[in-house]
């Protein structure tokens, strides 16, 4: 960093100015049981200074002033505020609260009470991850949390989920801005669950301290630390079980499926192909074939304590995890040891270290598209059994060039992808003079991708796509990625005449990530060579990716960032809080490279005014308001220059040789991505804080958004390795309404019950695409049909875009008075003309289904009694439609069960149309094909026994807990397909169901056990 | 109370110095964010040679992507039908079959695409044609100015005018600007590009699968043939043919086996490999022949050769219209039915519009490495120009230029011969209509037949549903027409 010159000199001035000040000690009781709390944290108030109670309840904190307010606080309890005026031995008494608001809640460089909060924050803690057991710590957040809306892309071990907050608010990457300890992590597979103790989202423009890159909101995770003056402590949480598909699609027997392919190729003129169905019976079900129980465990244990000065925990964790298709063919496999130590080095002078390993091993079978194994099941025909006579696995001959035995493509999948990364964080707080702390902290990622995949020769039919009647081949590569972020700021607090309080933090953020792609190795082998033995270096051939292209596979991309907040309150009533960050990105051209994002946001707690003071029925009220503009630069390196890596290659004199050519064609003009979001909320307590309510209206208009749109075809982006260049080229508006409630109706010491509900109702709305056809399209349908979603003014992002269907034509008289539709006949779907030019085609399209939910909603409840919780959770998606587009269209495969519902003959059918094997417009993109996906789902449900302390002082442990949970028990929907949770991550194509793999239903028996 | 020091003032300095440094060192200036691309800057290149080179080579590349055009071009013409697996399998192949084109075709957008990038790429070269000299520079620009002109009479072939582009680079924010050029200039570029390629290039290549002087002569024979200018066609037809450079294949059965690629009859030929893989997501990419795969026998299993997608399937008529002594026909045309009779272990499935044909000439053969995706990996070269083509088109020039029917004679009954068959001796109409029906059959499966007949006017008596006075070239894809700012007219008709 040899261009970073000295700009804040003017820090080191002054430092010689020292304080007055004595040492305080005390006890620290739980006011109801009069039992000592350790680990109360214990600070002076507008300061940085502070420690912790030990075991016994007691703490000493020097260098307090007479007038100085100590702050006792601790999870679940009232904080309480002592002023300083010379007590030798303070007892402090704490009440227990149940939804403690003076938690302190981590914002992004600093924290804040949740009371004073003016963002709109929300908080999921530790609890509801265990309630959970995620094997990713997204799905804890799905439906815990209004405004968040979690998907998977795919129900596959060890596969990743989409996180979505407040909308889909571009059109590139909508990935919220994931930190955790500070540490930016893109991949959230690399995480144990088990070792977070928080998860807190950003969801408005109080995100904008991150600036670029918080369009998208921003995700907090804290990983679990000690507390100081506390004993080693072990805990160990485990839990196994199984996993089973939570659906299978209905779909024709072997008779049932000879009687209706006969149909279909009699109507299209052709020889029937069954002659004899007497034999047939029910066949194979293939799908019984692929699905089976797969088992699931894991291992967790942590180490925490502390002494008077540090305090330290350390986790380690095994996960492992079959499919429910292909078994160990899916194995999941993820280590990961982890080591907080945080410690003061002077009284003034804290370090704060963490280190995280984690090794993940993947297999994977081919899923979600044509020539996936589910894929395969569904349309392989039940006629055929799994094997012949000799034992050898049928081919599906007849079915087209696409569908293979699904078992033989099991046996014949070899891959596996292997992450080894490292995580770390080193970070200094210093406290000096009376008022200002510095922090300054590094995290660093280094990871390593290896990914091995292995294609023996394989024949699995006449034709079929997927034949290897080459050589073996392995295909080999290693990626690298590594990055940095380090952070630095001062943080000014003060409170004048005991109301105005202020606080001021400058700081500067320096983000770089390098790595390196190898582009993979390919080798050929010509002798028999199974995957475990193949070797790279053994190989008769090579291709060598990237490095024969002479192409360097690097890249190195940074961010350079200051950032300001000034945070005031007044007599605790009035907040306000205002940020500005600049932001500077490898992304953009020199004109560019620059932007400047403020936010500011209002906050009035109105139950601090006298009017509402101590008001038996409202408890807590506080409205707040925030504005800003944050930005994205997430779009794809060096987009505003030309660079030679494109595809330029060519055979001279036989052999294969490699040129130089343009990659993404350059837009030196584009520049960052602009997200103006508004948010107006409320936070309500009532009735004793039993019920505690928060709502919010957002919206959000993302403006100048970076899109790679369809270019005129005379600039060459098609040519091979090129690509459209990015340009600034549409608006999109999510607006929306969160509500959340809980609800504590019981709440006695051994008796409480707990109920949450959630609900986001959001309109996403395209205001403009600035292109000069007006529009983008994406996702597939069929095969050679044309996209079938997108992006378009006035529509909702990625809509669908195909034929409205008016009912089955009944017979010949409404065909010839209808509009001339291609191979129309008795039986067909009837489109609907919409430009009245008596033809049917593609000019007919018309927006036919939108694939954002217009509400989703989570709905918790949790009781304890005595020895025994319960807890259960519900997760709902209103209003979004799914295309199906897992079935080939091809005359011999098997089909759903609906198909038996379909026309025969006049007045036998309106919605399923005629089975031929001829010329039809059945297949084009029409509404026949898009589905409402809403759904209600029961997430989860546990049932757990505490055994009571007296027992377990006899084996000298703190806790032990045994409990029994189901995952993904249930889901109501019309939808036809495996799961209606299906989506894919782009914005224009997404729902588009290309056989999903259903997100599994689990059992799990588990135990937490705390000595 | 009695005050004290906030710390020790020993380890306060130290540790206070420690942090101060920590934030001097974090204030950095903006160019911490000016990183230079790990790959090379494309405003910033053509350095050396090996810069001009490299290039080359990327312009080159585009050629693999005229299997489209072929496939396409021979499935226009009264040749082949659309085929495939049903009669919605790839529409635009299907629409083009049935001369019912709409202005809605990925496949024409890929050829309209595909050809602009190939553009894009030669004239990259030109554009900094003055920035480093070397020895051999003049050949590598030549052999720029050769790709340029192939790429250009693709697109004149396919969409009549469009926009021309000379030693620029079309670059973002030109589809605003640039206009469809009249073909006629379009065509007079092509000519001064093959003629400065013709007087540059060597006559042998140091490399095989380059541009020679014979390609670029014969290249713009055909340029003036498709102009109707046949004085300038015959010479420099017979200007090449006159070199003696080249020969025809003593055999037609060996013309098209991957063992005799590159051979003496080969003029221009676009080189194809199986060493590496390609999938559907990125045809253009693959560095096999994709139509290979496509015009494949649908679920084939047997001897010699490899299944496919049964597209490009030839019609009854041009196979009838083989005389049974013509040596060509069975090299030419696989009658699949004959062929499975005649082995006991081939197998296949009757695709869309089955004929019982197949474009043998262009079928996958068993031998080659099958590198996945296997259909579009197959390695047989593209004969894009053969001598027998140049003596056909030689013997065209002369006799419609009426310049001597003796040497067209003569021409015609060279390829004739090695077809097995009686030279012609008729002259005038019936020497025309002689060669017409021999270049229809020495070329069939090759891709030119479509063109032939619209060049020579004989396109609507041919082909079912050709519209004279539309159908000669295709619709503009109207996406295209859009993207450049709806400013452009369509052609006429569609």
């Amino acid at each position: 960093m040899k261009n970073c010159i000295r700009i804040l000199v003017f820090l080191c001035m002054g430092h010689f100015l020292m304080a007055q000040s004595t040492t305080v000690t005390g006890t620290v009781l739980d006011s109801e049981t009069q039992e000592p709390l350790p680990g109360v944290n214990v600070v002076i108030k507008n300061s940085n200074t502070g420690t912790t109670t030990d075991f016994d309840g007691k703490f000493v904190l020097a260098n307090v002033n007479e007038n100085d307010v100590l702050v006792f606080s601790y999870i679940s309890f009232v904080t309480k505020e002592v002023r300083y005026t010379g007590q030798t031995n303070l007892a402090i008494n704490l009440q227990p609260d149940v939804a403690a608001l003076d938690e302190v809640v981590v914002i992004g460089y600093g924290t804040q009470v949740k009371k004073e909060i003016t963002g709109a924050v929300a908080v999921v803690g530790s609890e509801t991850i265990e309630e959970l057991n995620p094997t990713r710590i997204e799905q804890a957040l799905q439906g815990q949390v209004a405004g968040v809306n979690i998907t998977a892309e795919s129900g596959s071990p060890g596969s990743g989920s989409n996180i979505r907050i407040r909308g889909i608010s571009t059109n590139g990457d909508n990935r919220p801005l994931i930190l955790v300890d500070g540490n930016v992590i893109e991949d959230l597979s690399v995480l144990n669950p088990g070792d977070i103790e928080s998860i807190n989202v950003l969801k408005d423009a109080t995100a904008g301290i991150y600036g670029v890159r918080a369009a998208n909101g921003v995700v907090l995770i804290t990983t679990k630390t000690g507390s100081k003056n506390s004993p080693l402590k072990f805990s160990y949480d485990a839990y196994g079980g199984f996993q089973q598909t939570s659906r299978k699609i209905p779909v024709l027997n072997a008779t049932e499926y000879a009687l209706l392919v006969n149909e279909a190729f009699a109507a299209g003129g052709s020889a029937i192909p069954f002659t004899d169905l007497s034999n047939l019976g029910t066949g194979t079900d293939w799908q019984n074939e692929v699905f089976q129980n797969a088992p699931i465990f894991n291992h967790n244990l942590t180490v925490n304590g502390g002494s008077e000065k540090s305090r330290y925990s350390f986790g380690a964790s095994l996960l492992t995890q079959d499919g429910i298709v292909g078994g160990s063919k899916a194995n999941f496999k993820r280590y990961t040891t982890r080591l907080n130590y945080d410690t003061d080095l002077l009284e003034n002078l804290k370090l704060t270290t963490n280190l995280i390993y984690t090794g993940t091993e993947r297999k994977t079978l081919s899923e979600n598209g044509i020539g996936s194994v589910l894929f395969n099941a569904l349309n392989n025909a039940p006629t055929f059994a799994v094997r012949d006579a000799n034992g050898a696995f049928t081919l599906a001959e007849g079915l087209g060039n696409e569908v293979i035995n699904p078992l033989a493509q099991i046996e014949n999948s070899f891959n596996s992808t292997d992450v080894d990364r490292i995580s770390g964080k080193i970070g200094l707080a210093y406290d000096f003079w009376d008022n200002l702390s510095a922090n300054s902290s590094i995290q660093f990622n280094y990871a390593e991708v290896q990914g091995r995949f292995f294609t023996p020769t394989i024949f699995y039919g006449a034709g079929k796509v997927f034949n290897n009647t080459g050589r073996n081949t392995l295909t080999v590569n290693k990626d690298i990625f590594k990055d940095y972020t380090w952070d630095n700021y001062i943080t000014y607090s003060n409170t004048f005449n005991q109301d105005h309080k202020v606080q001021f933090t400058l700081g500067s953020s320096v983000f770089v990530t390098k790595g390196q792609f190898s582009g993979g190795t390919q080798g050929f082998f010509e002798s028999p060579v199974n995957f475990a033995e193949a070797d790279i270096a053994n190989a008769v051939d090579l291709q060598n990716g990237l490095k024969d292209s002479g192409l360097s596979g690097k890249f190195d991309e940074r961010l350079l960032s200051y950032f300001t907040r000034v945070q005031y309150d007044y007599k605790g009533k009035y907040l306000f809080s205002g940020v500005l960050r600049r932001d500077g990105s490898t992304k953009f051209g020199p004109e560019n490279r620059f932007g400047y994002f403020p936010s500011g946001s209002l906050g009035w707690i109105v139950s601090e005014e006298n009017f509402l003071a101590n008001n038996a029925f409202v408890n807590f009220l506080k409205f707040r308001g925030s504005y800003g503009i944050l930005g994205n630069d997430r779009i794809p390196g060096n987009a505003f220059r030309s660079i030679l890596n494109g595809e330029g290659a060519y055979v001279f004199d036989g052999q294969l040789v490699f040129g130089q050519a343009v990659g993404v064609l350059s837009n030196p003009e584009i520049q960052w991505e602009e997200q103006k979001t508004l948010d107006i909320g409320v936070d309500l307590r009532l009735l004793d804080s039993r019920v505690d309510i928060t709502a919010d209206y957002f919206k959000k208009t993302t403006e100048g958004l970076l899109l790679q749109p369809q270019v005129s075809g005379i600039l060459g982006a098609s040519a091979p390795g090129a690509q459209a260049p990015v340009v600034n080229g549409g608006t999109v508006e999510n607006s929306g309404f969160e509500f959340a409630i809980g609800y504590s109706p019981v709440r006695q010491e051994d008796f409480s019950i707990d109920l949450n509900y959630n609900v986001t109702f959001l309109n996403n709305e395209v205001t403009e695409v600035n292109n000069e056809a007006g529009f983008l399209q994406g996702g597939s349908f069929g095969i050679g049909q044309d996209p079938p979603a997108r992006m378009k003014a006035g529509k909702p992002i990625g809509y669908f875009y195909g034929l409205e269907t008016d009912g089955i034509f009944q017979n010949v008289d409404e065909v010839s008075a209808h509009a001339t539709q291609p191979n129309a006949a008795p039986g067909d779907i009837r489109f609907v003309d919409q430009n009245n030019d008596g033809i049917i085609d593609a000019n007919d399209r018309v927006d036919i289904g939108n694939p954002i939910p217009d509400a989703t909603m989570g709905f918790n409840l949790s009781i304890n009694y005595k020895q025994f919780d319960f807890g259960a959770y519900a997760f709902a998606s209103v209003g979004n439609d799914i295309v199906r587009n897992y079935e080939r269209n091809q005359p011999l495969v098997n089909k759903s069960v609906y198909a038996i519902d379909r026309w025969v003959g006049e007045g036998t059918s309106n919605t399923t149309p005629r089975l031929t094997t001829g010329a039809t417009s059945n297949t084009l993109f029409s509404d026949y094909f898009v589905e409402d996906g809403s759904f209600v789902r029961l997430q989860n449900a546990q049932v757990g026994y505490t055994f009571p302390q007296a027992f377990m002082d006899r084996f000298g442990a703190d806790k032990l807990r045994l409990y029994v949970s189901a995952n993904n028990i249930f889901t109501f929907t019309e939808y036809r397909g495996y799961d209606p949770s299906a989506s894919s991550g782009s914005p224009i194509g997404a729902g588009i169901d290309q056989g999903f793999y259903p997100v599994p239903r689990t059992f799990l028996l588990g135990v937490n056990l705390n000595f | 109370m009695k005050n004290q020091y906030k710390i020790q003032m020993k380890s306060s300095l130290s540790f206070y110095s420690l942090l101060c440094l920590l934030f001097l060192s974090l204030a950095c200036t903006d160019d911490f964010i000016e990183v230079d691309s790990f790959d090379e800057d494309s405003e910033n290149f053509f350095n050396s040679e090996e810069d001009y080179e490299s290039a080359l080579i990327a312009a080159y590349d585009i050629l693999q992507s005229t299997y489209i055009n072929v496939m396409l071009g021979e499935i226009a013409s009264n040749n082949t039908l659309a085929g495939g697996e049903s009669a919605t399998d790839v529409p635009g192949i299907q629409e083009i079959d049935d001369m019912v084109h709409t202005p809605v075709n990925q496949q024409l957008r890929d050829i309209w695409s595909w050809m602009f990038a190939g553009v894009n790429r030669a004239n990259y070269i030109l554009e900094f044609k003055d920035k480093t000299d070397f020895a051999n520079k003049d050949i590598v620009l030549a052999e720029a100015t050769f790709l340029r002109a192939y790429y250009y009479f693709e697109l004149v072939k396919w969409f009549g005018d469009v926009p021309l582009a000379v030693d620029q680079r079309l670059l973002f924010g030109a589809q605003n600007e640039v206009e469809r050029t009249p073909k006629a200039e379009v065509y007079a570029q092509i000519e001064q590009d093959l003629i400065f390629a013709s007087e540059t290039l060597p006559a042998t290549q140091t490399q095989v699968g380059r541009a020679t002087q014979g390609a670029a002569l014969a290249l713009l024979g055909k340029v003036y043939l498709y102009q109707d200018k046949f004085t300038e066609a015959a010479t420099a037809l017979e200007t090449l043919i006159n070199t003696n450079n080249y020969s025809l294949l003593e055999t037609y059965d060996q013309l098209f086996e991957n063992d005799f690629e590159n051979n003496v009859e080969s003029v221009f030929e676009v080189q194809y490999t199986d060493v590496e893989g390609a999938g559907f997501g990125c045809l253009q990419c693959s560095e096999g022949n994709v139509a290979v795969g496509f015009n494949g026998i649908r679920n084939y299993s047997g001897p010699v050769f490899e299944s496919g997608f049964s597209f490009n399937v030839p019609t009854a008529e041009v196979y009838n219209l083989f005389d049974p002594a013509d040596l060509r026909r069975d090299v030419a045309i696989l009658d699949i039915e004959a062929w499975a009779a005649a082995n006991s272990d081939v197998s296949f499935v009757e695709g869309f519009e089955h004929t019982g044909y197949y474009n043998r000439k262009y079928l996958a053969r068993q031998g080659d490495l099958n590198t996945g995706d296997a259909n579009l990996t197959n390695p047989n070269n593209y004969r894009a120009i053969r001598y027998a083509d140049v003596l056909l088109m030689a013997a065209e020039a002369l006799q419609r230029g009426g310049i001597d029917e003796g040497r067209a004679q003569g021409y015609l009954n060279e390829v004739r011969e090695r077809a097995g068959l009686d030279p012609i001796t008729v002259t005038g109409p019936d020497l025309l209509e002689a060669i017409y029906l021999d270049r229809r059959l020495e070329l069939v499966g090759e891709g030119h037949h479509f063109f032939d007949l619209v060049r020579t006017g004989r396109a609507a008596t041919a082909i079912d549903g050709f519209t004279s006075g539309k159908h000669e070239v295709f619709p503009i894809p109207s996406i295209e027409i859009e993207l450049a700012g709806n400013r452009w007219a369509q052609n006429p008709g569609y």
